[in-house]
């Protein structure tokens, strides 16, 4: 994804000398062209990121386009503070490109896994929250990002996904129902999107009809299509690669709550632990139930057990 | 020339005014401001800093970050004085709906400022990175304080700054030798201050930060400057300066003078009866 999105903001720049890219010293393939054909515009700022995000404000406050590009353990947490004072507090219009959601680096250890990111951003004021789910939306969100500056924090994960959206879709609606159904809708975000497909696949093979929802824009949330996205199932299942507290689950939970709708609901995403140990990432994914198996489990079992729906023999 | 008399009575009725607004409000860093009013008089005063009251977007002025932001409340009657907004806003200081506050986010005049500390060098430094890009003739001048040295960010910064080579920053670091508890050499040791910035890559001055001799002295020729380095001055105050109860302890940094002690600072300050 960040390839696709790195690729798109090179095009950009090459264009417009006003953007620039900061990093924490975290590279990609795609990078290593902006560096060497855009070295003005490409700024190293070592492995700090406090300074990086007080940098990118001052070049933002000097009419500068500013991305700033790292690993997402780092950006936001090693930083957050300043990117209150500058984003929220100011609306200092920096894009922050976070790489690596959930157990993308799911070999690196829990140092590295980033369950909290849309817990955390989703509670900071005035800022746009994306969670990029495909590598045709990762480079839209370059130019939707350089088109509509305001203070974003960008969501990506690590592995490479293949479109699944027209090339020219638009993206500004922030919820795109990819599969209907009056059933069941399962609403997922990032990764777990594709994750959401294939259960919806799986779920289908045993009678049941599951719709599947991308919701790529958190915050701000758009209220009254997700009600009519929501409205129009029996019942609802969110996942998440993020922490259950606070993530999409417990957002959408909440906005239904508030707005007095009661609906059968289930949250599936990571509970509230880190994990230590070592695999693959649907290994990881089968510690917290998030695997294909698992996720097709907890859904199935949920509905018998709700006598949520007629299922066949 | 500047007049330096005329610099002294403008420092002498600013701290007069810091005193007033904070006791009236109940609210402000009144030691923090004190300790670097000469310095902020010599910048706004003293034809150091380039800007425009009637244009605070000018595009060449200088960029003035402070980032020890406690320390703002000796800039309000200084930019009021100087018109950029009414001084009847003085008496408003952090009443409901008034213009200024105990920071001030949206005053005019103020390039940028927060109470929370540690994020003004490296701003500082991207606005002056920019200029360079942009080929703008302006200097970024930014005021930290001495506790703030503690901040890690505030060396990520320094190493930044430092390595670029920005020329067109200058930072001043008002090292009145207390931070909120004590003094910062009991509490965690900030000396040899000056050599640590050194080994960062920067000029580094010392100077008597209630001195206008040394203050000018450090800004002389400021605009052509051969060296590559960014420039720190690190300017010897005292904390509270002019209030002598304040001067004395340690633990003055949210300390607001009522009752007695009140009268009694008003007295080492000469307020008007």
């Amino acid at each position: 994804m960040r390839d696709a999105f790195l690729d798109r903001i090179y095009e950009i720049a090459k264009e417009d000398q006003q953007v620039i890219l900061v990093s924490n010293d975290f590279g990609a393939p795609a990078l290593d062209k902006f560096r060497v054909d855009l070295a003005s515009q490409f700024i190293h700022s070592g492995i700090a990121e406090q300074d990086m995000v007080n940098v990118a404000a001052g070049l933002e406050l000097a009419g500068k386009i500013v991305y700033m590009y790292a690993m997402a353990p780092f950006l936001p947490m090693r930083c957050l503070e300043q990117m209150k004072v500058h984003m929220c507090l100011r609306n200092v219009a920096i894009t922050a490109v976070s790489v690596g959601a959930g157990f993308s680096y799911e070999l690196s250890g829990p140092t590295h896994h980033t369950p909290e990111d849309i817990s955390i951003m989703n509670a900071m004021p005035g800022l746009t929250l994306l969670s990029c789910s495909d590598s045709g939306m990762a480079a839209a969100f370059a130019d939707l990002t350089y088109n509509n500056r305001v203070s974003t924090y960008i969501r990506f994960d690590r592995e490479a996904v293949d479109p699944r959206y027209e090339s020219i879709y638009d993206y500004s609606d922030g919820i795109a129902v990819l599969k209907p159904s009056k059933d069941i809708m399962i609403i997922a975000t990032g990764i777990m999107v594709g994750q959401a497909l294939k259960v919806a696949d799986e779920l289908a093979k045993q009678g049941i009809n599951a719709g599947v929802t991308d919701l790529y824009r958190i915050k701000p949330l758009n209220e009254e299509l997700l009600l009519t996205t929501i409205g129009q199932a029996k019942c609802v299942v969110t996942i998440e690669e993020n922490f259950l507290n606070g993530g999409i689950g417990s957002i959408i939970a909440s906005f239904l709550l508030d707005r007095g709708i009661r609906m059968p609901f289930k949250r599936l995403g990571i509970p509230d632990k880190y994990y230590h140990e070592w695999g693959t990432r649907e290994f990881m994914r089968s510690l917290c139930g998030l695997d294909i198996k698992n996720i097709n489990i907890s859904i199935y079992e949920w509905l018998k057990n709700a006598r949520l729906l007629q299922f066949e023999a | 020339m500047v007049d330096k008399v005329k610099l002294a009575e403008k420092a002498l009725w600013i701290r007069q005014q810091v005193l007033e607004m904070c006791a009236r409000a109940g609210e402000g860093r009144i030691s923090s401001s004190l300790s670097w009013t000469e310095i902020a008089v010599a910048l706004y005063y003293g034809r150091i800093l380039k800007f425009d009251p009637s244009n605070t977007a000018w595009g060449e002025r200088d960029r003035f970050v402070l980032s020890k932001g406690w320390g703002v409340i000796c800039l309000y009657p200084i930019f009021a004085d100087l018109g950029f907004f009414p001084k009847e806003e003085l008496d408003k200081y952090c009443t409901p709906g008034s213009l200024l506050g105990a920071y001030g986010d949206s005053v005019p005049g103020i390039e940028i400022v927060w109470a929370s500390i540690g994020h003004g060098l490296g701003v500082a430094a991207g606005l002056a990175l920019a200029a360079r890009m942009d080929k703008i003739d302006c200097l970024t001048i930014t005021v930290l304080g001495d506790g703030e040295c503690y901040e890690g960010s505030v060396w990520e910064s320094a190493m930044f700054a430092g390595h670029h080579e920005l020329n067109n920053l200058i930072a001043i670091v008002d090292r009145n030798r207390r931070c909120t508890i004590d003094y910062t050499e009991n509490c965690l040791r900030l000396d040899p201050l000056d050599e640590k910035f050194m080994a960062f890559g920067w000029d580094v001055v010392c100077i008597d930060g209630h001195s206008y001799d040394e203050i000018f002295g450090a800004f002389k020729n400021i605009r052509s400057r051969r060296s590559r380095k960014p420039l720190m001055i690190i300017a010897d105050t005292v904390k509270g300066k002019g209030i002598s109860q304040l001067e004395q302890n340690p633990m003055a940094h949210v300390i607001i003078p009522a009752g007695a002690e009140l009268e009694q600072a008003r007295k080492d300050l000469k307020c008007p009866r």
